[in-house]
């Protein structure tokens, strides 16, 4: 291997400047601090991962870089020259690419007339096309394993095929840059590889990568550095194993060590038919499968967990039970199919999703959140159901009249819970709650959910990527990665099973 | 495929063209009477098409730029006696004029905002025709001095070429590559960019290009008739026709807006002895084939296998 | 004197306004549809009142007149945008033009409709209320004053009902968070159908009210659907009170036109107020954004 005496991913000498360089980079919108002076740097044939769970404002700084978002402070010099604040066909003819994580090709052009379209220059009087160009997309089509589809229109193409066609058109422009949003989401573990590889040659061509991801895991064999953030700001930077291992990292991920915590037997009965029974369910997001052949069960009165990364299927399991996506396979609530029946419906007929997005009604106060959450029950039920909930979230009496989009972040999760468990759900599905809150108000939520636990007689089906905020409670666990359940397990044995695998 | 089907498009056209041009030969002079007007409608409909179906921008006032050709023409006429070939220039430099001004708050705005813009521009055109009615004739209309010809071949032949042009340039601006680059700026302005193009310009050449069409086609129309009047050129019910038209034969398919032009026209025409309810005729087949066939007539014959 | 005047016909023209408008917005607020063909809903209210009135008197012609928008509503939404917006073959980014094109053609078969049956001449109907009241020293129609009470009424019963009621609530929240109102089991085709019921009551008392007042005739068709359209845009899209606001400001704007200008020129500064009001904030009086 002589290639080890160029090796590019030995450290480039110190003297080398970066390609990219982004200082202090500072994004508000509003009052919300998105990016708060961020800092990154990736030299020429190096590929970096910026890594952040959702809301962490890693995509923010991609936007940011590429100009299609304007920072309120900060440098982004791509080649010596800051870009800040430049509009994005600048910032693209300066040098940089971006690989769209959704595609949205032209429809009734055919693939090789896509690429076709990003080898032009930006010009009003090219009106006949230069038969350079041809041949040069017909090129990129081969590289990137598009060249048998090149005369065929995009939308008979499969799903990693489009992804490709993104790749060819970021290509066709030479960029130094290269910014690819979550390259490998919907992908199968062979497509994957393709891609890698692909990715991997900007490497030989001295471009400079940075990869956006959910998580370190899915990037690590690719990248020379990763470089971590959480709520906006810089949290880690160093190979991935070091990232990995970064404390901060770890808690943001995992909320601290992986434990199940001492607690009482689970009350769930093992006997008698499931209350929910999911079987062989799969989803399909146009041509992506978000989600593959799934069977799962909750028992009356159990807290069962799914966990999974961002992006493994958690909220599209979610949204299948609760009548939201189309599906395949079959879903029975208390022994009868939901098939058929709408959404609406099936959040009546007892199933309760408290979705990550928590979907409030943000200009109305929290007292009429919360009443809609209770329109369906008799009055004397509501009133009583009232009490009990702003007891169990105190906060959300004192803020009563508040409009529930002024509240903090926490706050409104509290809310959310409190609107779903307003409606009496026999099933409550909680989808991400701790998504983006500081840890002391995850100390709030998990007592409140403690408490909910124990003093009724309620079933909870949640997903969390945080595992110890999951583990505590639960009853039963299950482990999603890309679209499938790969374990399931009482929580005492996730960290020795599955723990090691997860981050 | 793709080539199979622009020549199956271009054989198409080719065929329809030498049907159009040998129909006065059968034709009386009514039925020509009544497809001249509907040619340059056709050229309206192109040009309504060219924003929405590639620049993807809603215009909901077509009659804005329509007539901005049509009374900036007969105006230099009436008054200066300037003759048809200066008049038509004029009238079509100030459509081009008012295209980019309808550009810039297109650029700024979205949806219905610029929907509404659109809208308002015509009302505020036509409110400045009775306005001024001294000089543009009000709303009992502007009368000219000069026509095209007198004769009802050669108005015929002019219509039939000039459209046919026209649709040729629109077309062949459609597929080439400029067109290519503004499609995508119409349909994903956020990809457009980091693709390195500067949408807002070629926004700005699409409206100039609809513009440059509809003021020609306008200032024209108007030498045709020798007449001008809100009702013919500005009223909103002409607008709401031209984009009937283009929805009609399809969406962003440019040809299409012919045939919508001249089956809306036609079927005007034969449904006449119903009277009013002959418009009511037409908007209920107009509105049954957006609900059934949304692709319009060329678009459902070019594309329905596309669609699977 | 005069101005005193203006300060009255301005009042009841803009709550006229103000009630058609409301219609508009709250349609569109909950479930995203411009309607165009709202101005011949309110003509065919006008008309089918002034041709009952004959036979049924000015109360049996009102309430027929408001039945007939009310069936109009429905017969919108059923015939033309609930199909536009459940067909597969429209790609979901093209629902609103064609909701738009689709809606337009119903309101010009709708408008071309009334001309056939009841000629394009603007019919008066008859008011609820003869006679004439002197406001200081403004000889003022009393029907004028009723109008603009019966506008306030109608745009009160709906502010209660929406700050009231379960239902009005589920409306509210529909337009702030369709999806979320699904996930507390209601069913939004519910919600539509009590918008489109409301919308439908609310365009048949400003289609006859605008009867009485000033007449109305299926060449105003175009003219109502387009300045209800400017005042919910100027107020902000789906925002009632941003409606009232602008309808307010156009009303006095056109009526001092007319008083101190000229009446041909009406329309004229309210136009470009809009184009001034949408350049500069494009989310209107009250919109958010």
């Amino acid at each position: 291997m002589t290639l080890k005496l160029v090796d590019p991913r030995r450290a480039a000498p110190v003297a080398v400047p970066p390609m990219l360089e982004v200082e202090g980079l500072t994004k508000r919108f509003g009052g919300l601090v998105a990016v708060k002076e961020m800092r990154l740097a990736i030299r020429p044939g190096e590929i970096v991962g910026l890594i952040g769970p959702n809301g962490s404002g890693k995509s923010t700084v991609m936007k940011l870089v590429m100009g299609i978002l304007r920072p309120n402070a900060g440098r982004v010099s791509v080649d010596g020259v800051d870009v800040a604040g430049w509009p994005s066909h600048r910032v693209a003819r300066h040098g940089v690419g971006l690989v769209f994580q959704h595609s949205r090709p032209l429809h009734r052009q055919t693939v090789g007339e896509n690429i076709v379209l990003a080898l032009l220059p930006d010009s009003l009087l090219r009106l006949v096309a230069d038969p350079q160009v041809e041949r040069r997309a017909r090129a990129i089509a081969e590289r990137v394993g598009l060249g048998a589809v090149f005369d065929r229109r995009p939308a008979t193409l499969p799903f990693a095929d489009l992804r490709r066609l993104e790749l060819a058109k970021a290509i066709a422009r030479d960029p130094k840059v290269v910014l690819v949003d979550e390259p490998f989401a919907g992908l199968t573990a062979g497509e994957v590889k393709d891609f890698s590889a692909l990715i991997a040659s900007f490497r030989t061509e001295n471009k400079a990568v940075l990869l956006v991801d959910h998580n370190v895991k899915g990037v690590a064999a690719l990248v020379d550095r990763a470089v971590a953030m959480y709520l906006g700001a810089f949290v880690a930077e160093g190979s991935a194993a070091q990232v990995m291992a970064d404390p901060t990292v770890r808690a943001v991920y995992l909320g601290g060590a992986v434990q199940a915590s001492a607690r009482r037997e689970p009350k769930a009965r093992t006997a008698g038919p499931p209350l929910l029974a999911v079987e062989g369910v799969s989803v399909f997001y146009g041509k992506a499968q978000a989600l593959d052949a799934v069977d799962l069960q909750v028992r009356e009165g159990e807290f069962v967990s799914v966990v999974g990364l961002n992006g493994a299927g958690k909220t599209t399991l979610f949204n299948a039970i609760s009548g939201l996506v189309p599906h395949t396979g079959s879903i029975t609530f208390g022994g009868a199919p939901l098939a058929g029946l709408s959404a609406a419906r099936i959040a009546r007929g007892g199933i309760v999703q408290c979705p990550e997005t928590r979907e409030l009604f943000n200009t109305m106060s929290v007292r009429e959140n919360l009443d809609l959450g209770g329109a369906h029950l008799p009055k004397s039920d509501r009133a009583r159901q009232l009490d009990w909930l702003l007891e169990l979230f105190p906060i959300l009496r004192s803020r009563s009249a508040q409009a529930a989009g002024k509240m903090s972040g926490g706050e409104q999760q509290m809310l959310a819970i409190a609107r779903a468990l307003m409606m009496k759900p026999r099933l409550l599905v909680l989808d991400e709650p701790t998504l983006g809150l500081a840890p002391v108000i995850l100390e709030q939520l998990g007592r409140a959910l403690e408490v909910l636990r124990t003093t009724t007689p309620i079933t909870v089906l949640l997903g969390e990527q945080n595992v110890t905020f999951a583990l505590p409670h639960a009853d039963r666990v299950y482990v999603l990665e890309h679209a499938r359940l790969v374990w399931e397990g009482p929580p005492a044995r996730f960290a020795e099973e599955a723990g090691r695998a997860y981050l | 495929m793709g080539s199979l089907l622009r020549s199956r498009l271009f054989w198409g056209s080719l065929a329809g063209l030498a049907l159009a041009a040998a129909f006065p030969l059968v034709g009386g002079p009514y039925t020509i009477g009544v497809l001249i007007p509907a040619f340059y409608f056709a050229v309206f409909a192109m040009s309504w098409d060219l924003l929405f179906g590639f620049a993807g921008e809603v215009n909901f006032g077509p009659t804005f730029l329509i007539g901005l050709g049509a009374y900036g023409a007969g105006i230099v006429d009436a008054r200066y006696g300037l003759g048809v070939p200066l008049s038509v220039a004029f009238g079509t430099a100030l459509a081009v004029a008012g295209g980019v001004a309808l550009a810039l708050p297109a650029l700024r705005l979205s949806g219905p905002y610029f929907g509404l813009v659109t809208l308002v521009a015509v009302l505020l055109l036509q409110q400045m025709v009775t306005v001024f009615a001294d000089v543009s004739g009000g709303e009992i209309g502007l009368s000219l001095p000069d026509v095209l010809s007198i004769d009802d071949a050669t108005n015929y032949y002019f219509a039939l070429g000039f459209m046919a042009l026209s649709g040729a340039a629109l077309f062949a601006l459609s597929r080439s590559p400029a067109g290519l680059i503004l499609q995508a700026c119409g349909q994903d302005p956020v990809e457009a960019q980091a693709l390195g193009f500067n949408v807002a310009k070629h926004k700005l050449a699409a409206f100039v290009v609809s513009a440059f069409f509809s003021g020609l086609a306008g200032a024209l129309l108007v030498f045709y008739y020798g007449t001008a009047s809100p009702g013919t050129f500005i009223d909103i019910a002409v607008g709401v026709q031209i984009i009937i038209a283009a929805v009609l034969g399809g969406r962003r398919t440019i040809v299409g807006a012919v045939l919508g032009a001249v089956f809306l026209v036609v079927a005007g025409e034969v449904l006449r002895p119903l009277g009013q309810m002959s418009t009511f005729a037409v908007s209920a087949v107009a509105l049954a084939v957006i609900l059934l066939a949304p692709a319009g007539f060329l678009g459902t014959l070019l594309f329905r296998r596309g669609a699977a | 004197m005069l101005g005193l005047q203006i300060l009255i016909d301005g009042f009841a023209v803009s709550a006229l306004y103000g009630l058609g408008a409301v219609g508009f917005t709250l349609i569109f607020g909950v479930s995203g549809v411009l309607n165009l063909s709202h101005g011949a809903i309110m003509v065919t209210a006008a008309t089918v009142a002034w041709a009952l009135a004959e036979r049924a008197g000015a109360y049996g012609g009102a309430l027929g007149g408001l039945a007939s928008a009310f069936l109009l509503s429905f017969v919108t939404y059923f015939a033309v945008v609930r199909p536009i917006q459940r067909s597969r073959s429209i790609p979901s980014e093209e629902t609103e033009i064609f909701v738009l094109t689709g809606t337009l053609l119903w309101g010009i078969m709708i408008q071309v409709a009334i001309a056939y049956l009841a000629t394009t001449s603007p019919h008066t109907v008859r008011p609820l209320i003869s006679g004439v009241t002197v406001i200081g020293g403004v000889r003022t129609p009393t029907n004028e004053i009723l109008t603009a009470a019966l506008c306030w009424a109608a745009i009160g019963a709906l502010t209660l009902l929406i700050e009231r009621t379960r239902a009005g609530k589920a409306l509210l929240a529909a337009s702030v968070n369709p999806r979320g109102l699904t996930l507390l089991g209601f069913e939004l085709e519910r919600v539509h159908l009590l918008v489109w019921a409301i919308y439908g009551v609310l365009v048949g008392v400003a289609g006859v009210l605008l009867g009485a007042f000033l007449g109305a005739s299926s060449d105003n068709v175009g003219t109502l659907t387009a300045s209800a359209f400017s005042i919910v845009v100027l107020g902000g899209l789906g925002s009632v009170p941003g409606s009232l606001l602008a309808a307010y400001c156009i009303g006095y704007l056109e009526t001092l036109t007319a008083y101190l200008v000229s009446p041909s020129l009406r329309n004229i500064p309210a136009l470009i107020l809009l184009v001034a009001v949408v350049w500069a904030r494009p989310q209107g009086f009250l919109g958010r954004r």
